[in-house]
């Protein structure tokens, strides 16, 4: 099997390699990485994928508005579609379900079919551990904790070639989550700005350093920091190119300041960059709402303002190519049905998810929930998983990504898909 | 004050245990390093690369020459004098508050405001008026109260831990308050909890890290820092018919949050053992244990009379206060618990897949000796699974740890601590705001990436070069002040100063061209594989005269390279 890094060797990074350890110019190793790296990327189509940490509560993000059971088990925590003397209702969209007021940025994105929601989405395995629940969404297998990869990592080795550019799979986090582990290159960036040997004002130290660097770490007994380091030098070549500090959106996009619209933000830059991105994970945290997670104000309002202003702004943002992009957001699990004593709600079983893209089958909710009555509930307490998130997520990413092998996506997975994107034109 | 119990349980530390009593019956006479064939000095680097944040300049000599052995022995003691540190913690005045104080005087921002309004000071419909102006009326409020900043307060809680960890004399008290701390996470990030937690390291977990797990574990779950986090201090049982619903208006019903954390993350572990149910009802045994004017208060009227049932055990009904007590003692020994503790234990002290062997024994002693966390650490150290070839130089450094262990290694001076945190932070470990129960996970693999390690080498840039504010140091007086006779010899005098008892030969193979003129890269080519081929030949770098630019970019790249992210 060619590996990417053989690939490397024989191809350009090892021209532009020897270029900062001897005598070739940098001219001819940048021409030489541009005719090899970047070109066969143009049209590659990216997957972008946010986790929202600590389970989000989709019965308030997405209510099911008119069952009166759900608004007897919420008293303070119900939000009403109805307009009159409500000066912030739900956002009705389709007479049952009513988006969070919050998230009105996403409104026209449904209305125009872009945007997709599945409800009773979540994991069959029934645990309220965020660490485990997160642990198996991440890897894919809900039954099996010894799962070394996770399921993002697997779609790298499915894309049908090699990842050729360090950037195929990008996480901005400042470490690697769970969906990345694994034996496919994937890479975790913070900030890229931070993404070069930096030695103020002294380009030519830096040079000899980062040589120094790359050859220590080149030299260095294998395992993690030998294959690290490989791959750093290998992406600090390759961004070397772009002016990202002084990065301009397009069509006026505005990115909230917030962890999560930087992330986005950094991701569009990458995409725009052809860097070879065909993978992005990104994560929003504070979702755990056990205490006071208000209504139609309060923290889980702020959060859910916060996800739906980044995600628009990055998608305005990439007008020019949002055929290519699809976003799908991920939660560990719901939360109960019941509002707890402390104008909270506690771990549950199902949420809800986004999906947005040109391939997306949008403007409509899909999946199923069942009435809230007791006994429809799992363990009579929370919104029962009426679909695996494996369903949705092998669907968005074999289609979209043409994978074509869900299989080996989820191994453990034998379910079929709901349509939640489009037929293959 | 209802916290009583929690004082008394709390471990004597000091000189009042006898260290002899440890041995007991068979006491090991030393280390079983030779057998894995390091020498003592090797060994003492391999042991102070574990056990400590890092060894300071000498300090191998130091201890292999004081032997192995005692020199453990004093860190368990953990009373060496702390004078100088305490010099340099003397500044950080909000260290010294109890948490009533700290209320009283760090107000949440959210606090400040409201009081302001119901003071007058500001109105409530002006709270969006323009920005400067509203600041101002503020801080004028806050100056008038004598309120502080609360982002004061977490400055002071990141510089004394950096100061703490990069000075102490006692370590391993200091690597094991990490490690407490990690395992009891808290964080920053969660508002209710974060003015709690500079009392919560102080009080409940540095004086409990080298004490008894069931000590610690029942002071973390009645501290203000951990009820807030996990929210116990809102749990309560159902509403009695008796009490009038206004008594318990605020914050009525059960919790599960701390429950099932202290189950899967605090004791059991999630293959522990336990289920859902055993959750709900554990939850149930601790209602009632809440907060009140910033201490640990029960509450009888919050806590559930009835029966309950935690892993087949019954509790109540009447419990009260006790049955949570009980519950946590009969968690705290638990076989699963002392299975759970020590592997995390061997995780963070020997590799990342620590055998089996060696943590079956370690769990024998923690059951042994009733989870008293010396006598684990003893057995671990006195293991020959510490000292063997997949535990030497296998852990990757956390980036606290990198900076920490930097900052020893040469000796610095840290005036401010600050941009030592920001840098921390850039490398990926935020200190105090890990916001999952979890805490930070203990992996070379959770550290290590492209960007993260790109930030290491950054790192040891930035502070090899001077460009980290408020830190200093003298490599020359690292040397005795003698003054190397050639780069070459600088390379390898202060790659051993900083790494010591290492095989550094390859790292010094490598950053040998660093030494030479850039625009001759031919000489550097030849003077690599002379030096590759023979010892003897007379190359360029071995000549040239060492500039301090180049020295201080030779000691960034050391802190860089991959053998300095190893311990």
């Amino acid at each position: 099997m060619v590996t990417r890094r053989g690939f490397l060797k024989g191809g350009g990074l090892a021209l532009l390699g020897v270029g900062m350890m001897g005598g070739i110019p940098g001219f001819l190793a940048e021409a030489a990485a541009r005719e090899r790296i970047v070109s066969p990327y143009k049209k590659r189509k990216v997957l972008v994928c946010i986790f929202q940490r600590g389970a989000m509560d989709g019965l308030m993000a997405v209510t099911p508005f008119t069952d009166a059971n759900l608004q007897a088990a919420r008293p303070t925590l119900f939000i009403s579609a109805a307009k009159g003397g409500n000066d912030n209702p739900l956002i009705d969209l389709d007479g049952r379900f009513g988006l969070h007021p919050s998230m009105k940025a996403f409104e026209p994105l449904f209305r125009d079919g872009r945007l997709a929601i599945v409800h009773g989405i979540g994991s069959p395995n029934n645990t309220r551990s965020h660490f485990d629940a997160q642990d198996y969404m991440e890897s894919g297998t809900p039954f099996n904790k010894g799962t070394a990869s996770g399921w993002l990592n697997r779609a790298v080795g499915l894309l049908g070639h090699d990842s050729l550019t360090p950037f195929t799979a990008v996480s901005l986090t400042s470490a690697l989550p769970r969906s990345f582990y694994g034996d496919n290159a994937t890479v975790a960036i913070s900030n890229l700005q931070d993404f070069a040997i930096q030695m103020r004002g002294n380009p030519m130290a830096a040079g000899k350093v980062a040589s120094s660097f790359e050859d220590l770490y080149d030299q260095t007994t294998p395992g993690l920091l030998k294959e690290t380091g490989k791959e750093s030098f290998e992406a600090i070549k390759m961004l070397q190119k772009a002016d990202i500090r002084n990065y301009r959106p397009d069509n006026n996009a505005v990115y909230p300041n917030s962890p999560l619209g930087n992330s986005l933000k950094q991701i569009a830059q990458l995409i725009k960059m052809d860097v070879g991105l065909e993978i992005a994970f990104t994560e929003s945290n504070g979702w755990d709402t056990h205490f006071n997670q208000g209504a139609a104000n309060g923290i889980f309002a702020r959060n859910v303002t916060d996800l739906s202003n980044s995600i628009t702004a990055f998608w305005t943002d990439l007008s020019a190519w949002q055929d290519d992009v699809t976003v799908m957001t991920m939660t560990e699990f719901g939360r109960t049905v019941h509002q707890n004593g402390t104008g909270g709600t506690d771990h549950g079983r199902a949420s809800c998810n986004f999906i947005l893209g040109k391939d997306v089958n949008g403007g409509r909710v899909h999946g199923s929930v069942d009435t809230l009555v007791i006994e429809n509930l799992e363990d009579r307490r929370d919104l029962k998983v009426t679909t695996d998130f494996r369903c949705v997520f092998s669907e968005v990413a074999d289609r979209h990504l043409q994978l074509g092998n869900d299989k080996a996506l989820f191994p453990d997975w034998n379910g079929t898909h709901i349509g939640v994107m489009n037929p293959q034109s | 004050m209802n916290a009583h119990f929690l004082r008394q349980t709390l471990p004597i530390l000091g000189g009042f245990i006898l260290l002899s009593s440890f041995w007991g019956e068979k006491k090991p006479h030393r280390m079983p390093y030779r057998e894995a064939g390091l020498t003592e000095h090797q060994a003492a680097a391999h042991l102070l690369s574990r056990l400590t944040y890092g060894a300071t300049p000498g300090q191998v000599d130091e201890v292999a020459r004081m032997g192995l052995e005692k020199w453990l022995e004093q860190q368990l003691k953990a009373d060496l004098p702390e004078d100088s540190l305490e010099m340099q913690l003397a500044p950080f005045d909000a260290l010294k508050l109890s948490n009533e104080q700290i209320v009283a005087t760090y107000p949440k921002n959210g606090q400040v405001i409201r009081m302001a309004v119901r003071d007058g000071f500001i109105d409530k419909d002006s709270v969006k008026a323009d920005r400067k102006a509203y600041r101002d009326i503020i801080r004028d409020y806050m100056d008038k109260k004598g309120f502080k900043p609360e982002n004061e307060l977490f400055r002071q809680l990141y510089c004394q831990k950096i100061l703490r960890a990069a000075y102490a004399q006692n370590q391993l008290r200091e690597v094991m308050t990490d490690f407490w701390f990690n395992h009891f996470n808290v964080s920053v990030t969660k508002n209710d909890c974060a003015q709690f937690i500079p009392v919560y390291e102080r009080d409940v977990i540095r004086p409990g890290a080298l004490g008894r797990f069931g000590d610690l574990l029942k002071a973390t779950a009645g501290s203000p820092a951990m009820l807030y986090y996990l929210d116990n201090f809102s749990s309560s049982g159902p509403a009695d018919e008796m009490r009038p619903m206004r008594v318990a208006r605020k914050a009525q019903g059960l919790n599960e949050n701390y429950a099932r954390e202290l189950m899967e993350l605090h004791t059991l572990g999630v293959d522990g053992g336990y289920t859902q149910q055993d959750v709900t009802q554990a939850a149930r045994v601790l209602t009632g244990w809440t907060v009140r004017e910033g201490e640990y208060f029960f509450a009888p009227n919050r806590h559930d009379k009835g029966e309950k049932v935690v892993l087949g055990k019954k509790f109540g009904p009447d419990g009260g206060e006790a049955e949570g007590l009980e519950l946590l003692d009969m968690l705290a020994h638990h076989p699963s618990t002392a299975r759970f503790i020590c592997r995390k234990i061997a995780v963070r002290f020997v590799n990342d897949d620590p055998p089996s062997t060696l943590v079956d024994r370690m769990a024998k002693t923690f059951t042994d000796k009733k989870g008293d966390i010396r006598q684990v650490l003893l057995t671990m150290v006195y293991s020959p699974e510490f000292w063997s070839p997949q535990a030497i130089r296998e852990k990757t450094k956390s980036p606290f740890e990198l900076a920490i262990g930097a900052v020893r290694s040469l000796h610095a001076r840290i005036a401010q601590p600050m941009p030592l945190y920001n840098w921390i932070t850039r490398m990926g470990e935020k200190m105090y705001c890990y916001q999952a129960p979890t805490g930070f996970p203990d992996k070379g693999q959770y550290w290590i990436n492209t960007g993260s390690l790109l930030s290491r080498m950054n790192f040891g840039l930035a502070l090899a070069t001077g460009r980290i504010r408020g830190l200093s140091f003298d490599l020359a007086a690292l040397n005795n002040n003698h003054e190397p006779e050639s780069a070459q010899a600088a390379l390898v005098t202060y790659c051993h100063l900083i790494m010591p008892e290492r095989d550094l030969e390859p790292t010094i193979k490598r950053l040998t061209p660093m030494l030479t003129d850039p625009r001759l890269p031919e000489k550097i080519n030849a003077a690599d594989s002379q030096q590759a081929n023979a010892a003897g030949g007379e190359t360029a770098a071995m000549v040239a005269p060492l500039s301090a630019a180049s020295l201080t970019q030779v000691v960034g790249v050391i802190i860089g390279s991959p053998e300095f992210q190893r311990r």
